[in-house]
């Protein structure tokens, strides 16, 4: 299963880097994420629990940095177990960063996902849309906490209302 | 065991159950009835409950999976019930029958005696449809139970009201009887089941018929080969788990279902010849269309974002939409199911919603890797691979966002995740469909001057005497609808002609 994507972010792509390579702010944007522990710079692992119509389970991964080749090539390996099936995911993360524009990033990202047992039985029906909602909004929560710290920093407080 | 049968039933499927039931009401005729699955009993929970539908396909050890590629490489997996009943055991239970058009194609392949009329007491024998008491054309005293779950004059849960009234509003009729020849609309769908509780071959067929003593049931054994000996079957080589065998046969009966009928075939040098010579088996009988010709139902989904959860049960819909993806089009050609709320925490509750293409105007193959019996066939889908199926999907999902956009449905369903709004709908399409487990054709009917053809519109395999093929692989095309009833009604029918025999 193949996800794919991009955002622009209004930071410089040094902070974009700077933010995805780093787990723990990373691991703070993924929803819904719990029991959440860094296990080196590169490594943290954390649970998601989900449901679908009749049921509920747990999906417990490990994400790990493999490689970061500032601003081509950066590649993250999750994988993890999901408690009702104890099927394997195994998903490789790769993203690049480029400025369009002076001060400006365009993050693009894609996902390649296989699934080895009962769970891909799912997979179109509920990994899809859920692997891609979490893309979504990891990237999301980045871009809005790069440009609220790149706000507080450069952009002097607005003093009339909109 | 004996050393020989008058029948053997070589797979315990859907059709191998009616079979083997039927043809031992006769005590003069001996009948062994093989599956490579258990046959568990009493019938597990797991597998009588539907409500534990979801559990019995993820966790149970009863089904199969295959996986099959797409053309981008990505796969996805093809499943098979392996368990006394095969697919009636593990499937979602819908009772579905094919449309008036779907038995005159069939008759275009096998004669008259596959069309409608001929066809329609068969179909009112099969059943008990309390529903329609008194009908014309529903049965009242068969061994298949069927049960509506949804009734359009009861109280309904709020989102299937609004998909109701998105759908009228749209000019979609109600339609209350989707077993009717031609059915179209918004559709209460039949299951069978009785008192909630599944009805499979097992329970309809073959349980009554366990204690005779003509009838012998092995399961967990796999036949390896048919033996054929001058132009006829005689028995079949068995694995059992005490070790390997050989029983004699007046008839072999194969119903190992879509993809392991041509599996036998071909390992027993009955196909392909090129396929033969490929994987070093002797050559009994060529015949071209052992494989060929595999139809199924593609399916995708679309995911919305919720304004709220549905909890609706998806296993068992109570509710479909049975469309035509253009009004052009002759014939309704799409399920359309609205699927259960995906809840996670901190995410917006996502609605899928499933469309099923039922036309397959392209044909996929089932090949075989290596001559190990244990080992699965390769099956090629080939589904949206023709520009009309790509087409009447694509329109489809166009009449999806209508109706998701159309109040009161539009109270439900917010803006599309999957594919989003820079997706490209046809890549969409050919990168995520799936199936609906309807694999058919793979054996097909036709005269014996038809070279497609694998068995005549006897359900007789061309060329070899006492062999009968008759499961669902025999359908030229898989019908409007869902196939377990039509896999019943091969079953049923190839039982009459070989006890009239």
């Amino acid at each position: 299963m193949k996800l794919d994507g991009s955002i622009e972010v209004a930071a410089p792509p040094a902070e974009v880097w700077a933010a995805i390579v780093d787990p723990v702010a990373l691991a703070a944007c993924v929803p819904g994420v719990r029991d959440v522990r860094a296990v080196d710079e590169r490594t943290f692992e954390g649970r998601i629990s989900a449901a679908v119509g009749p049921i509920e389970g747990d999906f417990s991964f490990t994400s790990v940095l493999t490689e970061s080749i500032f601003p081509d090539r950066l590649v993250v390996a999750v994988d993890g177990t999901d408690s009702v099936t104890k099927s394997r995911l195994h998903a490789d993360v790769h993203a690049s960063v480029a400025e369009p524009s002076a001060g400006r990033t365009d993050l693009r990202y894609d996902a390649e996902i296989t699934v080895k047992g009962r769970m891909a039985i799912l997979g179109e029906m509920v990994l899809r849309a859920t692997a891609g909602v979490i893309i979504g909004q990891v990237t999301k929560c980045l871009r809005s906490r790069l440009e609220t710290a790149g706000a507080s920093a450069t952009t002097p407080p607005a003093t009339t209302a909109e | 065991m004996k050393d020989a049968y008058d029948v053997v039933v070589v797979g315990g499927g859907t059709a191998g159950c009616v079979i083997a039931a039927r043809l031992s009401e006769d005590p003069a005729r001996s009948v062994l009835l093989v599956e490579a699955g258990p046959d568990p009993r009493p019938i597990p929970d797991v597998v009588a409950d539907p409500k534990r539908q979801t559990e019995l396909v993820l966790q149970s050890p009863y089904v199969r999976m295959y996986d099959v590629e797409r053309p981008d490489g990505s796969t996805f997996p093809l499943l098979s019930g392996r368990i006394m009943g095969g697919g009636s055991s593990v499937n979602n239970l819908a009772a579905v029958r094919p449309m008036r058009a779907d038995f005159e194609a069939w008759a275009g392949f096998g004669g008259a005696a596959w069309g409608y009329d001929a066809l329609l007491p068969l179909m009112r024998e099969i059943e008990a449809d309390p529903d329609f008491a008194g009908s014309p054309i529903h049965g009242d005293a068969g061994p298949l139970h069927l049960e509506r779950p949804f009734r359009f004059d009861a109280p309904q849960d709020p989102p299937v009201r609004a998909l109701i009234e998105a759908a009228e509003d749209m000019g979609i009729p109600r339609c209350d009887d989707m077993n009717a020849p031609d059915p179209y609309g918004i559709c209460s769908s039949p299951y069978n089941s009785l008192d909630g509780r599944r009805i499979s071959t097992v329970v309809g067929w073959l349980d009554p018929a366990r204690a005779r003593p003509n009838l012998t049931i092995l399961p967990e054994t796999t036949v390896t080969r048919v033996c054929v000996g001058d132009g006829r079957a005689t028995g079949v080589d068995l694995v059992t788990p005490d070790g390997r065998r050989s029983v004699a046969a007046g008839e072999v009966v194969i119903t190992a279902g879509v993809y392991h009928s041509p599996q036998l075939l071909e390992l027993s040098g009955i196909g392909r010849e090129a396929e033969l010579r490929r994987l070093g088996l002797p050559v009994v009988q060529p015949l071209v269309g052992v494989g060929e010709n595999y139809h199924d139902h593609a399916v995708v989904y679309l995911t919305y974002e919720g304004t709220q959860d549905l909890r609706e049960d998806y296993v068992i819909p109570k509710v479909r939409l049975l469309a035509r993806s253009d009004p052009a089009r002759p014939l309704p050609d799409l399920h359309v199911f609205m699927r259960p709320s995906i809840r996670m925490e901190g995410v917006a509750p996502l609605l899928p919603v499933s469309l099923h293409l039922l036309e397959h105007r392209s044909a996929g193959r089932v090949t075989l890797e290596s001559t190990d019996p244990e080992e699965l066939p390769v099956v090629d889908a080939a589904l949206l691979r023709h520009p009309d199926d790509i087409r009447a999907m694509l329109d489809g999902v166009a009449l999806v966002e209508r109706l998701t956009s159309h109040p009161p449905l539009s109270r439900f369903y917010g803006p599309r995740v999957t594919p989003g709004p820079d997706d490209d709908v046809e890549e969409h399409l050919a990168t995520t469909y799936i199936t609906y487990h309807h694999g058919v054709g793979t054996c097909r009917i036709g005269p014996a001057d038809d070279p497609g053809a694998v068995v005549g519109p006897d359900l007789r395999v061309h060329g070899v005497e006492r062999l009968t093929v008759a499961d669902a692989s025999v359908l030229p095309t898989a019908p409007h609808g869902n196939t377990n009833l039509a896999a019943i009604l091969v079953g049923e029918l190839a039982a009459r002609r070989l006890a009239a025999a």
